[in-house]
Order: C-alpha cells, then sequence, then structure tokens
C-alpha cells in the first residue's frame, strides 16, 4: 500500500510532488495559522475544563494537518460530518472563536443551546453536528450525499471518523452503500493510533485501516496525516474524485498526542518514550520549518503572530466565562417541530422550581 | 368513491404525494421491483423510477442513517422497515440520530422522514414477525409515532406524515392491511396528528385501543351490547403525542376504562395511559383501571390466540368493571 | 480586594472527589487567571486546575495528599476589584428534593378497611360524609354511591337536631393567655401547700405621708400609689427573713433562696392577671418604683410585655383591693413561696390607747407555701411589715 508524503518531519520536502500543489505562499501561511490556532484552542478548551467551565474536552493536540488540510481543499458548497476531534475544520471555515468557546462552555450564547457536549454543529458553514456512539454519523453522511446526487447537486459530503470507528457496523453498512450507489463522499479516517486505550494494530487484522476500501468497492490511500501538504494533495483529489461520483476512502495517519478526552489518563496505557517519538512528527514544527524556508515566515513574524493568536482567545474566553447558563427552557426547546402539551407541563413544573430556588 | 383496503390506502397516498412533491424518495428492502412484501410500494418505481423508488442493500442502520442524511439534505424520504422486528439492527440511528438531532442541533438541523412498516400479529408469523415494539419509540423523546387502524385514517395519517417536520415512525397492522376495506376519497386530505377518535359511543365502559386491536375492541362492544352495557371505543391513531383530552372526556363520563393493545403488558403503552389517567382523573373511576394485552413472553407460534388479547377477556373484564 | 474560595471543580465523568497531590503555588504568591496552580489526583487522571482569578493566594486549605471532595474549597484568593458571584447556580444543585406533582390529599385518614372506589370518595366528599361510618353494601363490603347518598339523607336530619340544643349554650373556648393563667393557677394549688395569714395595720400616718408626697411625685408626672411604700416595707422584710424571698424547685427538691428582689406586681388586664417583674426593686427609690409600676401596668394591659419582664420574680405583691373587699386569698405566683395580697384601705373605728378614733386601716393577706414556711413564721415575717407601714419613719433609721 503506498503512502503519501511530501513534508516529512525534519522539514524536508518532495520538491517534485511540491510542484503539484495549487497552493500559494500566502496559502501556506493561512494553513499555518489555522493550525496554530487550532492548537492554542485546544490549550484553552483543555484549561476551561479543568476549571469546571467545560463539561468535557477531546484534545485534538497533534491531529491538526488533517482536519484543516481537508477542509481548506474543500470548496464552499461542500459539508462536513465530523465528531470530535476535527476543531480544525471549525477555524479553517471560519466559524467565530467566540462561538466556539460559547459551544464548549455551553452558556447561553451557545448555538447548540446547551442540549449536549463535545459535539458542534454550525448550519451556516456546513458542518453537521456528530454523534457520541461512534460511527454512528455516517451513515447520514452517506444519505445527504445520496439526496445530493438525486437532486444533481455536485457538493461533496467530507465525513470524519477515527481507526475505531472501522470496527463498528455503521461504518460498513454507509461504505457499502456509497461504493453501490456511487456517491460524492470523501471518507477520512484519522488513524490517530489509539482508540481510547486500544492501539491500532489490536482494533484490525487488515493489514492498514485504507484497505477496507476494497472491500466496497471504494478508492482508497494512506497519507502521512501529519504532512499537511500530503493532506492537502490528497484531499484536493479525493474530493475532486467524489464530486464525479468515485468516492474516497483515505485513512491519515497521525498521532493523539493528548489523551482520549479530559477523563482519560494515557500514562495508564503508553509510554512516555512513544509519545515524544511522535511529538517529533509534530505537523506545526514540520510546517513552520518549512515556511521559513520558503521565505513565508520569520521568527520574529512567528512569535508575534502566536502572541496575537493567543491574546485573541485569551480574550474571548474571558468574556465566555461570565455568560450565564441558557435560560431554563432551553432544555424543552426543540425535542420536535412544536411543543407537545406533555412537555409543555413539563416545562412549567420545572421553570416553576426554577423560579423559587433563584428566588432564594 | 373508491372502496380501498389499509395496504391501497397507503399506495394510493403515497401514488398521489410523490407526484405532487419530487423531494419524496422512497427506500427499503424489495421496495422497487418487487413492490414491497406487502406490495405498499407496488408500482412506485414504474412511475417514478429507480433514483425515487430506492431497492437497498441489506442494511437497516444504512437504510435509516441515509433516509436520515436525506431528510437532513431537505428531501422527504420514506423509509420502510420490512418487519419492525428487523428494525433493531438499525436502532442506534433511530435513537443516536434521528430522535436527536434537532435537539443536538439546538434547533438548526431537522430530519423530516418517515419509518414505516407492518408490527402486530395475528398472521401466524411466529417470534420475528408479530411483534409490536410502539413502546420503544414512543419513550423515545424526538420521535412521533403514529397506528392507523381503518384505511381512511391511514391515507390521511400518512400524508399528514409527510407534511411533518418531525420524524414520524408509521407502524401498520400486517393483520388488517387486507381485511378492513372502506371507502377512501381521491385526492389530498389529511388527518390531525395527536388526534384520536371515538369510534364507537357508549355510557357504561369505556375501551381505549389502536390498531389492529380496535376491531377486536369494537367486536367485543357488539357482544356486550347484546346484553345492555354499552361501550364507548376510542382508537388512539396517534400514540404520541398522545390526544389526552378526549381520553379524559370520556373517562369523566364513564368512569370504567379497559386499555387493550398486543404489545406486552410490561410496560406497554397501556401502563402509562392508565398513570396519566390515574392522575388526572381519579375521581372519576369507578374500578380499577384494567389492561388486555399480549403476554410478557417472546411473540409464541403455537397458540397465538391465547397470546393476544381475546374478544372473551375484553368481555369479561368489562363485566367485571359493571359489577365492582 | 474581595477574598474568594477556591474551590475544587466538577471536572466531570462523576468524579466526586480527587487528592491533592502538589501545590505549585505557595501562600503568598500571585497568580494569574488561568495559571495552573495545583496537580490533582482522581480515580481517572492527574489533573492541573488553573486559577479562575487573578490575585493573591492568601491561604491554602487543603494540604498536599488530603482527599477533598469537589464544590470544597482548597485554598483562599484575594483577588482585585469586585467581581459578582453566581452562587445561585449551585445552589440550585444543592437541592435535592424531587418535585411531588401529584394534587393535595383530601382524605384526613385513610384506612384499609373503607372499600370505596375514588368516585364514591369523591360523591363523600361533597355531600361531608364520613367514610368510615358508612356501611358498605357493594360486593366485599364495598361502599357504594347509594350507600353514601343514603347516609348523607340520615346525617342531615341529625344536623337539625344538633342545631336547636346549641342554641340554649353558649361555648367559649379557653385559649391564649386565659389558659396559660389557668394552668399556672391550678399548678400552684397541686403543688405548694397554700395556707393565708392575714392582719389588720393602721396606716394613717402613711396616708399623711403619701399626701405629701403624691404632690411633689406629680410635678415629675409620676402618679404615687401606695405600692411603692408597701414594696419598701416588703424589701425591708424581705432582708431580714430572706427565706420568704425564695422559690422552690420541686425537680431537685430544694428551696432557692433568692440574693435579688425582684418583686412581681400582679395587675389585672382584659386577658386577665399578669404579674410584671420589677427588677432590683432594693435599688430603686419611691418614685422610681412609682415609675416603674405604672410603665409595666400599662405594657401589661396593652399586652406589650416581653418574656424577660414577666419572669423571675422572688416575692410578689397583688393589690387585691381597689374594689373593695375585706378579706382575700391570694394564690401564690408559683414556684415563689410567698405573695402579699393588698386591700383596700378602709376609714374604720379604731383603738387608739383607751379611746376609739376613725383610723386609716388596711388589711393584708399573706399566703405562703406551707411545705417550707410555718405559720409562726409568717406571723412574723407579716409582723415585720405591718411595723415598717404603721410607722414609716422608721425607715430611715433602718
Amino acid at each position: 500500500m503506498s503512502y503519501l508524503q511530501i513534508l516529512n518531519e525534519r522539514g524536508e520536502v518532495n520538491e517534485a510532488l511540491l510542484k503539484g500543489i495549487d497552493l500559494k505562499g500566502e496559502d501556506f501561511f493561512k494553513m499555518y495559522k489555522y493550525m496554530l490556532t487550532t492548537r492554542f484552542l485546544d490549550g484553552w478548551l483543555m484549561r476551561l475544563q479543568r476549571m469546571g467551565k467545560a463539561a468535557i474536552h477531546a484534545p485534538n493536540e497533534g491531529q491538526e494537518a488533517i482536519a484543516v488540510g481537508t477542509s481548506y481543499a474543500a470548496k464552499p458548497e461542500d459539508w462536513f460530518f465530523p465528531v470530535y476531534r476535527e476543531l480544525g475544520i471549525l477555524i479553517t471555515k471560519g466559524v467565530k472563536i467566540k462561538d466556539i468557546i460559547n459551544r464548549w462552555i455551553a452558556n447561553k450564547d451557545d448555538i447548540l443551546k446547551g442540549h449536549e457536549f463535545a459535539l458542534y454543529g454550525f448550519k451556516e458553514f456546513h458542518i453537521v453536528p456528530g454523534t457520541t456512539p461512534v460511527a454512528a454519523h455516517i451513515p447520514a453522511a452517506v444519505g445527504f450525499a445520496h439526496a445530493a446526487k438525486i437532486k444533481k447537486d455536485k457538493i461533496v459530503v467530507l465525513v470524519y471518523f477515527g481507526d475505531g470507528a472501522t470496527s463498528k457496523g455503521d461504518f460498513h453498512e454507509a461504505m457499502n452503500w456509497a461504493g453501490v450507489f456511487k456517491l460524492p463522499v470523501f471518507f477520512i479516517c484519522q488513524n490517530n493510533q489509539y482508540a481510547i486505550s486500544l492501539p491500532a494494530t489490536k482494533q484490525t487484522a487488515s493489514e492498514t485501516f485504507a484497505i477496507k476500501g476494497v472491500a466496497y468497492g471504494i478508492k482508497n490511500m494512506r497519507v502521512d496525516g501529519n504532512d499537511i501538504l500530503a493532506v492537502y494533495k490528497s484531499a484536493k483529489e479525493a474530493i475532486e474524485s467524489a464530486r464525479n461520483y468515485e468516492p474516497v476512502f483515505i485513512e491519515y495517519v497521525t498521532y493523539r498526542l493528548g489523551s482520549h478526552t479530559t477523563s482519560d489518563d494515557p500514562k495508564r496505557y503508553r509510554s512516555e518514550d512513544e509519545v515524544n517519538f511522535w511529538r517529533s512528527k509534530d505537523p506545526i514544527i514540520r510546517f513552520k520549518s518549512f515556511l521559513i524556508s520558503q521565505g513565508i515566515l520569520t521568527e520574529e513574524e512567528d512569535k508575534t503572530l502566536r502572541d496575537e493568536i493567543q491574546k485573541n482567545i485569551e480574550e474571548e474566553v474571558k468574556k465566555a466565562i461570565e455568560l450565564p447558563p441558557p435560560p431554563i427552557e432551553a432544555i424543552f426547546k426543540d425535542v420536535y417541530s412544536d411543543m407537545p402539551w406533555h412537555l409543555k407541563e413539563e416545562m412549567e413544573a420545572v421553570v416553576k422550581e426554577y423560579k423559587e430556588n433563584q428566588g432564594e | 368513491m373508491p372502496v380501498l383496503s389499509l395496504a391501497e390506502a397507503l399506495n394510493n397516498a403515497l401514488k398521489e404525494q410523490m407526484r405532487k412533491d419530487d423531494r419524496i424518495v422512497v427506500l427499503g428492502e424489495d421496495v422497487g421491483r418487487r413492490g414491497g412484501v406487502f406490495l405498499i410500494t407496488e408500482g412506485l418505481i414504474d412511475e417514478f423510477g429507480p433514483e425515487r423508488v430506492i431497492d437497498t442493500p441489506l442494511s437497516e442502520a444504512a437504510i435509516f442513517g441515509v433516509a436520515a442524511g436525506m431528510a437532513i439534505y431537505g428531501l422527504k424520504p420514506i423509509a420502510e422497515v420490512q418487519f419492525f422486528d428487523f428494525a433493531f439492527g438499525g436502532f442506534d440511528q433511530i435513537v443516536s440520530q434521528i430522535a436527536k438531532l434537532r435537539y443536538r442541533s439546538g434547533g438548526q438541523f431537522k430530519v423530516p422522514m418517515i419509518l414505516r412498516g407492518p408490527v402486530a400479529g395475528g398472521i401466524r408469523g411466529g417470534m420475528y414477525h408479530s411483534q409490536s415494539p410502539e413502546s420503544y419509540y414512543i419513550h423515545t423523546a424526538g420521535l412521533k409515532v403514529i397506528v392507523p387502524a381503518f384505511p381512511y385514517d391511514a391515507k390521511g395519517l400518512l400524508i399528514s406524515s409527510i407534511k411533518a417536520d418531525d420524524p414520524i415512525i408509521f407502524m401498520e397492522p400486517k393483520s388488517i392491511y387486507r381485511t378492513i376495506k372502506q371507502e377512501v376519497p381521491e385526492g389530498e386530505y389529511t388527518i390531525p396528528i395527536g388526534e384520536a377518535r371515538v369510534v364507537r359511543e357508549g355510557d357504561d365502559v369505556l375501551f381505549i385501543s389502536y390498531g389492529a386491536m380496535v376491531h377486536r375492541a369494537l367486536q367485543a362492544a357488539d357482544q356486550l351490547s347484546n346484553e345492555n352495557i354499552s361501550v364507548e371505543v376510542i382508537d388512539l391513531r396517534t400514540l404520541l403525542p398522545l390526544d389526552i383530552q378526549t381520553i379524559l372526556k370520556s373517562v369523566r363520563k364513564i368512569g370504567r376504562v379497559i386499555i387493550i393493545h398486543e404489545a406486552p403488558k410490561t410496560l406497554g403503552f397501556g401502563a402509562e395511559i392508565s398513570a396519566l389517567i390515574a392522575e388526572k382523573a381519579i375521581d372519576f373511576l369507578k374500578g380499577p383501571i384494567l389492561r388486555i394485552t399480549g403476554q410478557d413472553t417472546p411473540f409464541p407460534l403455537a397458540h397465538e390466540h391465547y397470546y393476544l388479547p381475546t374478544v372473551k377477556r375484553i368481555v369479561n373484564a368489562a363485566k367485571y368493571l359493571i359489577n365492582y | 480586594m474581595v477574598e474568594k474560595q477556591l474551590i475544587l471543580p466538577d471536572i466531570g465523568e462523576g468524579i466526586s472527589e480527587g487528592e491533592i497531590i502538589r501545590w505549585l503555588v505557595k501562600e503568598g504568591d500571585y497568580v494569574k487567571q488561568f495559571q495552573p496552580i495545583v496537580e490533582v489526583l482522581t480515580v481517572k487522571v492527574n489533573v492541573e486546575i488553573p486559577s479562575p482569578y487573578n490575585g493573591k493566594i492568601t491561604k491554602i486549605l487543603a494540604k498536599e495528599k488530603e482527599v477533598v471532595r469537589v464544590g470544597t474549597p482548597i485554598a483562599l484568593i484575594e483577588v482585585e476589584g469586585v467581581i459578582e458571584e453566581k452562587v445561585k447556580e449551585r445552589k440550585a444543585e444543592a437541592l435535592p428534593q424531587p418535585t411531588v406533582q401529584s394534587p393535595e390529599q383530601k382524605q384526613a385518614k385513610p384506612t384499609t378497611e373503607i372499600l370505596a372506589t375514588p368516585a364514591v370518595r369523591r360523591l363523600a366528599r361533597e355531600l361531608g360524609v364520613d367514610l368510615s361510618l358508612v356501611k358498605g353494601t357493594g360486593p366485599g363490603g364495598r361502599i357504594t354511591e347509594d350507600d353514601v347518598r343514603n347516609f348523607a339523607k340520615v346525617q342531615q336530619t341529625v344536623e337539625k337536631a344538633k342545631v336547636v340544643i346549641k342554641e340554649r349554650e353558649e361555648r367559649i373556648p379557653i385559649s391564649g393567655i386565659r389558659r396559660l393563667i389557668a394552668e399556672k393557677m391550678s399548678l400552684a394549688n397541686t403543688k405548694a401547700a397554700m395556707v393565708t395569714h392575714m392582719d389588720e395595720t393602721d396606716v394613717t400616718e402613711l396616708v399623711k405621708i403619701r399626701e405629701i408626697l403624691k404632690d411633689e411625685a406629680e410635678k415629675s408626672g409620676i402618679k404615687l400609689t401606695y405600692l411603692p411604700f408597701i414594696i419598701k416595707a416588703v424589701i425591708y422584710a424581705l432582708k431580714k427573713y430572706p427565706k420568704f424571698n425564695a422559690g422552690i424547685d420541686d425537680d431537685k427538691k430544694e428551696l432557692v433562696i433568692k440574693k435579688y428582689y425582684n418583686i412581681g406586681i400582679a395587675t389585672a388586664t382584659d386577658q386577665g392577671l399578669i404579674v410584671p417583674v420589677i427588677k432590683d426593686a432594693d435599688t430603686k427609690n419611691l418614685f422610681e418604683l412609682a415609675k416603674e409600676i405604672e410603665t409595666l401596668s400599662e405594657k401589661a394591659r396593652q399586652g406589650k410585655l416581653s418574656i424577660e419582664e414577666v419572669t423571675g420574680s422572688s416575692f410578689s405583691i397583688t393589690n387585691v383591693g381597689p374594689l373593695g373587699g375585706t378579706y382575700a386569698t391570694p394564690i401564690l405566683n408559683y414556684p415563689d413561696v410567698a405573695i402579699l395580697g393588698v386591700l383596700k384601705i378602709k376609714k374604720r373605728p379604731w383603738v387608739v390607747g383607751d379611746k376609739i378614733e376613725i383610723r386609716d386601716i388596711m388589711t393584708l393577706a399573706l399566703t405562703f407555701d406551707h411545705r417550707v414556711i410555718d405559720g409562726a413564721e409568717a406571723a412574723i415575717f407579716m409582723n415585720e411589715i405591718i411595723s415598717i407601714l404603721e410607722k414609716p419613719y422608721k425607715l430611715f433609721a433602718l
């Protein structure tokens, strides 16, 4: 199975392949900025959880290149079906930092009205919220693409999941369907080597994850997920293929530098050595040296950029943590298109109890 | 006016609506060339083509999930599950995705789709072709659950479901697909979701039922009228949201209540209705609220007659309440 | 500057407590908002907790190796500026009561023996029928609708009869103060062995003195009655015979001789007899006593006395006589051992020397608890009082 890499961990670039990428210096700079923002925002969201402000956080650390690279390659009309380790999509598509933070804290400005944690959906940016049951979002992604095909709407659906998801029935049923009906779907598997504590080598007996595409007649590829240039190039090609009704399945090889979520302690099941080994393959480090060597970025500019990003995020965090929670009625909204009598009854009783408590 | 069976009324509704609204897509196992194993979708593929009438791989999770995705996109998918007994294979899609997406997205996205298919027993279908699993769906916030008992209602309710903005679980009692015929108007008409119907008026005992058991309830009512016991029968039509007002009105008038359904007794919908009546109308009860239901076992092949509510059992229960 | 508590935050997934592993700051350190300040070990993970505020750590409350529950303060931080605390959310979470949605119960005593359907029970309520009195004629002894209706008819006839009887009697409940007074009177009667020693005293001199002092008092806005004089006389006697300035502790079976002189003055009010107490009456002069008597009496009549003002007496005086009467047998202000009743001063023919003169005569009635005081003691005590009242100028000498 081939393995695409353009920029290695030492920052060395394959010039031939680089030429084939249709991006300019300012694009590279943007992608770098998006990765940095993702990395820093990710750190802040961790901190918010440790302060008891956010209920949970699944760190993205180490996987920024995949979310940023693939979403950068998509067109504005395309749609995203992520889960919870694709923060980079939101940054790349332009979701406001404050909206992201409000979502995590689930305060009164939360676009999801405090209805769930860890997931996110922004209709304006074509992002549909995933599900916590693993792989359960994939069939809907395929269905969305199927509807688009029926309507001759030339959009592509990018659906994201991890190595663990490829063991779920929903994954197989959805891949099968996409292959049979030749749907405009780009299946993105983030193989970050772990499904909580289970190493990828114990998740499947297949040689690779990418090879699973063969079973469903779907084109597949294996790519270095920490090399944003390879991610971008492969994604660009996959998206165009999918747009022409040839779905693609790509396994992006990366590493989950952080814990599974804030409730997990990875020290219980993996060694510091292993983590440090993968730290040397950090997508941001190598891309930074690439940018510097290409003359797109200087050390000073980098420092300024980092400080600016951190400052912006910190400002938004400070504002966001002062906001109150959503109104109590919010938990009764959006169950149905209307509110049936039994929900009205329950809502009235809860609102009354809430007001009595507030009055104390 | 044409006289149609339940199956024919559904087929009629699908045809008329698919002509009017090109967003409607029908998908399921064998729904296209075969016309569905109960022929509910017969003739659709000839008129609307394989893009809108889709023969799917054998994969409930995919059928339900894909339908959800289509609904999110903006189509009006009507997914068929061959028997609701098989829906459990895609149950996670129903509970985790379809029922929750509107809530989970803070109202940004919705899933206006129908999941329809045959339920219930009475056809010697055995364990996996006879179940009445409505409780699982009623208990899942975000879904609406409909069970028609008459051809006229079936068409009107299906059309309302197509126009609805919420995911609908539309359960068709297979034992009456062909055995009941009724005048069913051509053209579009709707029956409001969440509205029950008093199909027979009476003063002495109240029967509350849905699906095929409405007809059994009516049989029992006929028998009782020969003994001067006057029975009122309510057909719920929509299970969730429940038409509590119609129920309470009759309870206050009559005071003797029997709920009849095929689903097993424990945590069957009768339990919820009993609790609501006890909560809101206890002062009007002249005796205990009784439930005549299926047994708390998997659905057996032999002695199906005794597994299900019998007319005799219903009649005896009514007399018990009269003499209480 | 506000001092705030830093609490162990809820870091989710059902974690309810954590062990402090290591403080990353110490008392006196300034910390920035979001700076990690402590390392905590929970069942699932080792976490660093960031500070929610800018400020100075003034006190570390939880020590290393200590196990702390979520929500417990682990340190104090002095924070700049005024920050609004939204404590209410947390408060709401702390209340565990589930809302009970059932309607109120109207039946006072549901017994398992009463068989009646809800509809029949409602009918019974509407007709005012007590189901426990109704005999059921339905299956299994169940009370039917007819049973209830029949009973209601019978009940109506009985009710009519009762109304007639009521009109020949009037019933007034014994409640409130009256009830308390009744209880106290009863208590004195049951516990003590009450005996009353009576005597007459020639208070002509006293009357003259009071006449003179009365005008003086009026100038200061004080109404001077005989009571202040009597109090002075009584206190003189009490000092000589302390046994009368006492109470009985029935539980401990002890005579409690008081070293203070709190004189209770029994006062008639609309509510009944109330006994306000003049505290440390021995430290007050005549006019002060008079004023306090006025104040307390007014308060008593208005029902505005505090508990303080009606307790703690060591001896009591009751002015029985303003309305007349010759003799009296006052009841003890339990648990005091003695009470002095004073009757109206009357002009009477009296033997003075060998002649008969018209003199002012006051009758006194001393009720005492014979369990601890004998008749002879009472007589001697009374004589002491009388000696002062008859020759008030003696107080100068003594």
